[in-house]
């Protein structure tokens, strides 16, 4: 958005805070629109929203093309799933946990990492995936190898002397939305501090950024380190969800998958990120109709993005946000 | 002992020739296009499901699959060269990444949708062994080395004396310039990813007969494995791209030996990101090409 | 005017959405009165969909058949397939689409056993009947049963049995004590050997090299020259069934073949993979739920059917398939309706008689099966006897 056009924009009616309302009255009354799959769905997308809000950070913020998520992914998840699994601790503490691992895992892998640039970093990325599933692979004692973390159980909670255990599809999509809520907003709030005008400072321009004061390096690293604690936080929810943690965490499929998010709502705009995993999981679920064609639907969905909608749905939702009355 | 090692070298020299010949049209691609192609491992495959179908439909020879596999594949990437690869002429990397791997997953779901989904076994081939110098060889391996060794003495020749080659030294250089002097970007974009293609899927065919199992999702794996040699290679580069895949071929074939098997598949990426530490601009590269 | 034009995108855009979130809820609401109602979730895009689409054509094989021949007591079957891509989540997600849109009561699923174990307490919580047809993975029957999931079944034989009838014949029968292990890189290949190892001590064999090969792995060489050069009388080898011919010709091209024994399961049995290295695979030993050869009517009949109807052979996962897919028809013709809760306690007590032999369930939900052993000679696959046993649950 250029200066010029919010300018000569008219803002006689604001939509905004009513569209909110729906907003939050419709992802609140999610579960009693649609069916039980409807609810699964949106918590896939809810899972899969919080490696991509770190993927975000990185990639549209920062400039940094990255293919570790699934990594730091599969730490979180792994790191949920065998405290709860060993331990029995409360979700929110292996929650905290997972992010806390994930975020110290990234710090030394960054370090390195960070010092190459483009196709060297992106591969680099990519090979901490690679190396990851190898070391869960192959580190049986800790991981159980290819057998895989399974029976991990439903989130617990115990706050002083209450205890409970959340079971259902409705309750974790709850639990799953209020993380998502928390998420949003921290990636929010670190992208309208300061720090957040820093960052789109070293994506357009390093060495400016640098010349101006702006220590880039410190910069990305943490960038970075706070990209896998929001991945690692993803995985904790993603392994209680599905029960289940194997070696298969680690994929390279994973990693894109959060990059087509990212890009498919629009890199660098929180609510981009929101609606890319709605759409990601909309567009794969419905294209079940036709499980043969399935997946080459899809790779042509990935072409009409690419050429198409350039900057994904971004131009398409501040249009919308215009439209409702909002400047920016 | 000596043997052993110098058997495992010999292994991983012929490995590394199929990565090589992979691996060259990958970077060459890169260095015109700027964009990591995700989606070349699935022209291997091509190469290979065409030269299954001539010999398993067709009932043709060995010799004359060759000729349809690398066909078929050309047939093909003619038409995403023209749809999609030309038009990736200066965008950025991540819409590279994105259509690439949305081609990958066309193709390689395509041909499992036509073909059905199981594996297949590829009949064809010198398959025999022969023994030189005390190693036991398939008469296929020292083929797909000879081949090698021609086609990046080609490739030399070519990159440096034709007028395509110059052409695409040019792009990979300043893409700007090129259209300033009249350089038809898209048109050198656009032959050497056939080019590219074409030796991916030779690559494919001369496999086949020892690799026996086609697939549709058999092109995977093998852009896992060139992905680190074209970075240690150096981006765009020719000759280095020739050596990064033997040192990974020798180096995989070691670790498989020495360590265990369960480990082959990590050597690219763990060698690449040591090397990284060192180098980060590739091992070959004279200039920095990031 | 770029105002309206603006209204206008907003409107289209709006629609499209709403429309694409509404297709789902309309077609899942379609209810057909007396049809059985089956879920097939298999690997059917990606790398994985060579095991996914002889499951596919294995089921859709049976369901044809029992559809032609009027049903199941005149209900006919209704076949929904997802796709799980061999990851859990999406497998997850298939199954969520199965139940509450396509409205299924049975699933058959899926081949990757991290898959199965998502899915279990999907099928769990939704009370519908997961019949597993291919993942081996033990775990999946210690938490089923009396073990905690009441609605998952396994139609599959466990490793353990496997690993024991092999160790035990390569032992015994062929002397064999020097064994070097290269097998898949997956739960199957790994739980295997651990079965292994625990037998192996009983019968006096050691291990001398330990190799696993990642799915897709092509290039044998490195470790069977180190296996040609450790003296292993035998290569234990549980493997995916399109590696066996690979490894086999490479054998041969190290001068392995008719030195070093094959032994374990991965299809060495099949005409095709014994035609791309017959001497590679002379000798070889394998434990088999079921092999093309079997020699029983409804096994032969099965093959020819398969073969001329889709033009290829079937194998392993494509019988397992059409197997599960006739004794969950067995078990709704004893239960004498497509109730789910009555099927789930007929297929308890069932006694189903499978082309190569009588099945029933444990307490765990584990179906007994018997284990084929044979060895191939001449080129030929010859039984040498089939063995049924019971599994050894840990103590919870």
């Amino acid at each position: 958005m250029s200066l010029t056009e919010t300018a000569q924009q008219a803002r006689r009616r604001d939509y905004r805070i009513p569209l909110a309302a729906v907003l939050v009255v419709v992802a609140l009354a999610a579960p009693f629109i649609g069916s039980r799959y409807v609810t699964h769905s949106l918590i896939i997308a809810l899972i899969f929203m919080l490696p991509a809000h770190g993927l975000n950070l990185l990639v549209g913020y920062t400039g940094l093309l990255s293919l570790a998520q699934a990594a730091f992914f599969g730490i979180g998840a792994y790191t949920a799933g065998l405290l709860a699994v060993t331990y029995g601790t409360s979700f929110y503490v292996n929650l905290i946990a997972s992010g806390l691992v994930t975020g110290a895992i990234a710090l030394p892998l960054g370090i390195p990492a960070l010092r190459l640039r483009s196709t060297s970093f992106v591969m680099c990325t990519l090979g901490f995936v690679i190396i990851g599933q190898a070391i869960s692979k192959n580190w049986i004692s800790l991981t159980r190898g290819d057998m895989g973390l399974s029976g991990i159980p439903k989130p617990y909670f115990e706050l002083g002397p209450l205890s409970f255990t959340l079971s259902g599809t409705t309750n974790f999509y709850y639990l799953a939305l209020i993380i998502g809520a928390m998420a949003t907003l921290a990636a929010w709030a670190i992208v309208r501090s300061p720090a957040g005008r820093n960052m789109v400072a070293i994506r357009e321009n390093e060495i400016l950024a640098e010349s101006l004061g702006v220590p880039t390096w410190h910069y990305k690293l943490i960038v970075f380190m706070i990209s896998a604690v929001f991945a690692g936080v993803g995985g904790c929810l993603y392994a209680y969800y599905l029960s289940v943690v194997s070696p298969l965490t680690f994929q390279m499929y994973y990693s894109t998958t959060m990059l087509i998010i990212v890009l498919g709502g629009g890199a660098g705009m929180i609510s981009g990120t929101v609606f890319g995993s709605l759409l990601f999981v909309g567009l794969t679920e419905a294209l079940r109709i036709t499980p043969e064609l399935r997946m080459i639907a899809y790779g042509l969905c990935l072409l009409i993005l690419v050429f198409w909608f350039k900057n994904g749905f971004a131009p398409l939702i501040n249009r919308f946000w215009n439209a409702i009355g909002g400047a920016r | 002992m000596f043997s052993t090692v110098l058997e495992q070298f010999v292994n991983g020299i012929v490995t590394g020739s199929v990565y090589a010949i992979v691996a060259v049209g990958m970077t060459m691609i890169f260095g015109v296009l700027r964009a990591i192609n995700f989606a070349h491992g699935e022209y291997y495959m091509l190469g290979t499901f065409g030269a299954w179908f001539a010999i398993d439909y067709l009932g043709l020879s060995y010799e004359a699959s060759i000729v349809v596999g690398v066909l078929a594949t050309v047939v093909v990437a003619y038409v995403i060269g023209q749809l999609v690869m030309r038009r990736m002429v200066g965008a950025p990397a991540e819409s590279g990444v994105l259509a690439t791997l949305g081609i990958a997953l066309i193709l390689q779901n395509a041909i499992i949708f036509v073909f059905g989904g199981g594996y297949k076994f590829f009949a064809g081939g010198y398959i025999e062994p022969v023994s030189i110098l005390g190693f036991s060889l398939a008469q296929q391996r020292i083929l797909i080395l000879v081949v090698c060794l021609l086609v990046f003495v080609g490739l030399e020749l070519m990159v440096t004396y034709s007028r395509l080659g110059m052409a695409m030294r040019a792009v990979s250089q300043n893409v700007d310039c090129c259209g300033v002097v009249g350089i038809d970007v898209p048109q050198v974009v656009l032959r050497t990813f056939i080019l590219g293609a074409a030796l991916a899927a030779l690559s494919g065919v001369l496999t086949a007969p020892v690799n026996v199992s086609v697939y549709g999702g058999m092109g995977e794996l093998i852009t896992f494995k060139t992905l680190p040699i074209i970075i240690m290679g150096g981006l765009g580069n020719v000759r280095g791209t020739f050596f990064a895949a033997m040192i990974l071929g020798v180096a995989e074939s070691l670790v498989a030996t020495y360590v265990g098997l369960q480990f082959r598949d990590t050597v690219g990426f763990a060698t690449l990101i040591l090397m990284l530490m060192w180098r980060p601009h590739g091992l070959f590269s004279t200039q920095a090409r990031f | 005017m770029t105002h309206t034009i603006t209204r206008r995108m907003l409107c289209i855009s709006t629609a499209i959405l709403t429309i694409a979130g509404a297709v789902p809820l309309v077609t899942g609401a379609a209810q057909a009165a007396d049809s059985i109602k089956l879920g097939i979730v298999a690997p059917m895009s990606g790398p994985n969909a060579r095991y996914g689409a002889f499951s596919m054509r294995g089921a859709e094989l049976a369901v044809k058949d029992i559809n032609d021949a009027g049903g199941v007591d005149g209900m006919k079957i209704e076949l929904f397939n997802a796709d799980s891509q061999g990851t859990p989540v999406e497998g997850v997600s298939a199954t969520r689409r199965l139940i509450d849109q396509d409205g299924v009561d049975f699933i058959i699923g899926d081949v990757s056993s991290s898959v199965t174990l998502a899915m279990q307490p999907v099928a769990e919580d939704a009370e519908v009947l997961l019949l597993n047809a291919a993942s081996s993975n033990p775990k999946i029957t210690y938490q089923a049963g009396v073990g905690g999931f009441k609605w998952t079944y396994r139609n599959y034989p466990t490793d353990e049995n496997r690993a024991l009838i092999v160790a035990k014949y390569a032992a015994e029968q062929r002397s064999f004590t020097k064994f070097a292990v290269l097998s898949v890189d997956s739960d199957y290949g790994r739980s295997a050997i651990t079965f292994t190892k625990k037998y192996l001590p009983d019968f006096k064999g050691q291990i001398l090299s330990e190799d696993y090969y990642k799915e897709g792995e092509v290039d044998f060489r490195s470790v069977l020259a180190k296996i040609r050069d450790n003296g292993a009388q035998a290569i234990i080898m549980y493997g995916l069934a399109d590696t066996t011919p690979i490894v086999a010709r490479q054998m041969i091209e190290l001068g392995l073949a008719g030195k070093v024994t094959l032994i374990g399961n991965g299809e060495f049995n099949t005409e095709k993979t014994i035609k791309s290295a017959p001497s590679a695979l002379e000798g070889a030993v394998e434990a088999a739920a079921w092999l093309p050869a079997f020699d029983s009517p409804a096994s032969k009949a099965f093959v020819e059917k398969f073969t001329t109807t889709y033009k290829e052979a079937p194998n392993n996962h494509a019988y397992v398939h059409w197997d599960t897919v006739n004794l969950l028809a067995a078990a709704v013709k004893q239960a004498g309706s497509a109730d789910k809760e009555k099927v789930r306690d007929a297929l308890s007590k069932i006694k189903y008689k499978s082309p190569v032999g009588d099945v029933s369930f444990d307490d765990h939900n584990q179906a007994r099966l018997p284990m084929i052993l044979l060895q191939i000679e001449n080129g030929k696959p010859s039984i040498k006897g089939a063995y049924t046993a019971d599994i050894q649950y840990p103590a919870k």
